[in-house]
């Protein structure tokens, strides 16, 4: 009697794991498929000089310098906007908004924005600031990104200080610490891994986002560090450069894709790394 | 049928050996509508060890934790009646909660260290009310180890991360942390439940050692545990005070019907 | 002052069967302690030899009952940590089984005797002991059953019967005396009815001391004084000198 029903449990057991790591293996296959493709396409352009020329007209051997500098640039940028404001917020949820009915609003927007599709903030900030200069700009750029940022910080902050245990609090209180004490010495020290890993997936996710900055920043042929004004990055090349006739353009835009996909898997496995290490 | 003795069987006249510390009177509590204490009283004197035992659901955590106002973090909880510690009643809104908490410290049933350590652990709190010099600070701490039966175990590691100390060690430092801030009174909340018997067996020494210089109100669901340690037990059921006294009393001969059935294991 | 009603059960259903099993080893016990009593001085009154050395045999099963509470009181209170009148309880059933230990040992004292006596003729004063013995044997009897039920009314009564047994001893003891006096011959037997007259006053103090572990076993309080005890051991004075 007991021996069929193990028998069965053994058999369901082994159906599942074999589907569970069919998914996996399919889901894997798709990411090594890109890795490997944008690898494959963009080896020839896979040199030093993508990381010393800049973006070249047709018909000319170049590289990407200008794009990734204007990258790192607005990002950057977006993460000094964003991080403080998303952090504070996040604390505020966490510390303060638990109950209240303002905390539960304030969720409900920051969901919201954290799934509006991103072309709408692109938009938005065209409508805000594009329109209102006259011209297309680094900063502009930035500022869609860092609205892109905000709600995965506050998200995140407000998840990871929720993590941390009530009691650390209480604690902090029967000593008689005052609330921002608590929060700014107990709380943060305690969530801190958590915050950092979110702010960190914060920059994984706008590194790659291309719609945004086609209303923002635009693009730039040249070198040009001149944040107001248009500023070439690396999504809206691939873009450019994809839908472009030309073959070396194609070779530039596959490298700049591989360089991008790169990243985002290395700011992920940092963040990991970085959860683990801090148990 | 009312649980409880007249109220004065348990607002015993000073004894001799110590004064008045803590005298709650016709305290009630709530978690919203619903009532967690009934009209609680009783004294507590001072530099003494009191025990509060009962099932779970009792009301004693909340009891404890009126004591010191740590129910103000949660808006739906709300007490009414007096806790006068010191003939001051600090459930007065006008009561300094910062100062209650100062002179009433607390450890909880988890061990709560910081992230930081060991050394700062302590002296972050301690930072917190006086500006000491380094070697002050040095000794404040020291004094507080030895206090709470840690010094010699970590006084070699003062700079390591105080999460990495075992289980039993983190909780003699959340008591050293309490007992560096100097407070009149410490609330412990199960200290010792979650900790293995040697563990447990230091802290109550600790306590007992340490009974000359500060007031104790321990929560405990360890009936032998409040034998051993406590001059005073309250027994509590329901959210009444059932019956208060000394160990004779109320381990040998309790007088009412239901403490007795509780410290005999007959819980029904 | 508390007696205790029939109780609630112990949540661990084997603290109860412990507590029980001491209990019943203290009522055989008391049983056979009282029986030895009746029997010893029954014996001594047919001047039967064999009933004699039966029970001289038979003490050695309460001492060996006494044992055997001593080691399970000892053994569940390593177990069960009691509290409260379980405590009282457990600690009065090791005393209560001292007690009937040396009443035991005293009626078997009685008993030794009879060989002796046996060889004698019978005293008048005598006639009575079959009484004082009936008497104490119940208090035996009394003070067990109010163990068993933790009566603590019934104990105080137990203990406040301990003044009619200084009333007979001091009687026998006047009347054996004087009929010592009065017949010399008779010396050898009334010298030894004297010590049995004594023994079985000492099992009425037994009692007594079992009536009061009883009474504190059930109310936690100790149970006061008695009556002062005014031995005529100590002002007898030979009655032709006068008092």
């Amino acid at each position: 009697m007991n021996r069929s029903l193990m028998r069965q449990r053994r058999i369901v057991n082994f159906i599942a794991l074999c589907g569970a790591t069919a998914a996996t293996l399919f889901g894997l296959v798709w990411l090594v498929w890109i890795l490997w493709t944008t690898l494959e396409k963009g080896a020839t352009s896979l040199n030093l000089q993508l990381f010393t020329d800049m973006t070249p007209p047709p018909g000319t051997e170049g590289g990407l310098l200008n794009a990734f500098f204007g990258s790192a640039a607005m990002i950057g940028l977006a993460v000094l906007i964003g991080t403080p404001i998303g952090i504070l917020a996040g604390t505020y949820l966490a510390e303060f908004g638990l109950r209240s009915k303002i905390g539960g609003v304030i969720r409900f927007v920051n969901d919201i924005l954290l799934s509006a599709p991103s072309i709408i903030i692109g938009l938005f900030i065209y409508e805000l600031v594009v329109r209102q200069v006259g011209h297309f700009s680094g900063y502009a750029g930035a500022l869609a990104l860092a609205v892109i940022l905000l709600p995965v910080v506050v998200r995140t902050t407000d998840e990871s200080l929720r993590l941390v245990p009530n009691e650390l609090r209480e604690a902090g209180l029967s000593l008689g610490l005052p609330k921002w004490k608590i929060i700014s010495n107990v709380v943060y020290r305690a969530g801190a891994t958590g915050v950092a890993t979110g702010v960190l997936l914060a920059i994984a996710r706008i590194s790659g986002e291309t719609a945004p900055l086609l209303f923002t920043a635009l693009n730039n042929q040249f070198w040009s560090t001149d944040m107001n004004a248009p500023m070439a990055n690396i999504p809206v090349v691939i873009f450019q450069y994809a839908m472009s006739p030309y073959d070396h353009w194609h070779a530039l835009a596959w490298a700049g894709a591989f360089i991008v996909t790169v990243f985002v898997l290395l700011l992920s496995i940092v963040t990991r790394v970085l959860l683990k290490t801090r148990k | 049928m009312s649980l409880m003795l007249d109220v004065s069987d348990k607002v015993a006249p000073q004894a001799a050996s110590g004064a008045l510390k803590i005298a709650v009177r016709d305290l009630d509590f709530y978690y919203g509508k619903s009532r967690a204490l009934n009209k609680v009283s009783f004294d507590i004197q001072a530099n003494s060890i009191t025990a509060i035992i009962g099932p779970s659901g009792c009301g004693k955590s909340t009891l404890l934790r009126v004591l010191n106002r740590m129910y103000a973090l949660y808006p739906e909880q709300s007490a009414q009646g007096s806790v006068l510690l010191d003939g001051q009643d600090v459930l007065a809104p006008s009561y300094d909660i910062g100062e209650l908490r100062a002179r009433v410290g607390m450890v909880f049933q988890k061990p709560t260290p910081f992230n930081l350590t060991i050394f700062e652990n302590i002296a972050f709190g301690v930072r917190h009310y006086e500006r000491l010099s380094k070697t002050q600070m040095a000794e404040r701490v020291e004094e507080a180890l030895t206090q709470a039966a840690l010094w010699d175990e970590v006084k070699d590691k003062l700079k390591q991360s105080a999460l990495a100390l075992s289980g039993g060690q983190q909780q003699r430092l959340c008591i050293a942390r309490t007992l560096a801030v100097k407070p009149e009174v410490i609330l412990l909340d199960e200290p010792t439940s979650a900790l293995d018997p040697v563990s447990t067996a230091k802290i109550e020494e600790l306590i007992l050692e340490q009974s000359h210089a500060f007031t104790f109100v321990i929560v405990t669901h360890n009936l032998q545990q409040a034998a051993r340690i406590a001059n005073r037990t309250a027994f509590m059921l329901m959210g009444d005070l059932v019956e208060i006294g000394d160990h004779e009393q109320m381990f040998v001969n309790p007088q009412n019907e239901h403490t007795r059935a509780y410290v005999t294991g007959r819980f029904g | 002052m508390m007696t205790q009603h029939p109780d609630q059960p112990h949540t661990l259903r084997s603290y109860d069967d412990d507590l029980l099993g001491i209990r019943a080893l203290v009522e055989a016990a008391g049983d056979l302690a009282q029986r030895q009593v009746l029997a010893a001085v029954d014996a001594m009154s047919r001047r039967d030899l064999g009933e004699a050395s039966q029970i001289v045999a038979a003490d050695e099963d309460l001492d060996r009952l006494q044992a055997q509470i001593e080691h399970d009181a000892i053994s569940t209170i390593g177990r069960r940590a009691p509290m409260a009148d379980d405590l009282r309880e457990i600690i009065s059933a090791i005393k209560i089984a001292g007690e009937l230990e040396r009443i035991g040992d005293y009626a078997k004292n009685i008993a030794k005797r009879i060989p002796v006596i046996a060889e004698t003729a019978p005293v008048d004063p005598a006639v009575i002991i079959p009484e004082i013995a009936g008497f104490v044997a119940n208090m035996v009897r009394s003070a067990i059953t109010a163990y068993i039920e933790r009566d603590a009314d019934a104990a105080m009564n137990v203990i406040r019967r301990d003044a009619t047994v200084d009333e007979y001893y001091n009687s026998l003891f006047r009347a054996l005396l004087v009929h010592m006096i009065e017949n010399p011959k008779h010396t050898t037997q009334s010298v030894h009815l004297l010590f049995v007259t004594k023994n079985l006053e000492r099992i009425g103090d037994r009692a007594t001391n079992i009536a009061e572990m009883v009474y504190y076993s059930a109310t936690g309080q100790t149970a006061g004084t008695r009556a002062p005890a005014v031995s005529a051991a100590y002002d007898a004075v030979v009655p032709s000198e006068g008092k």
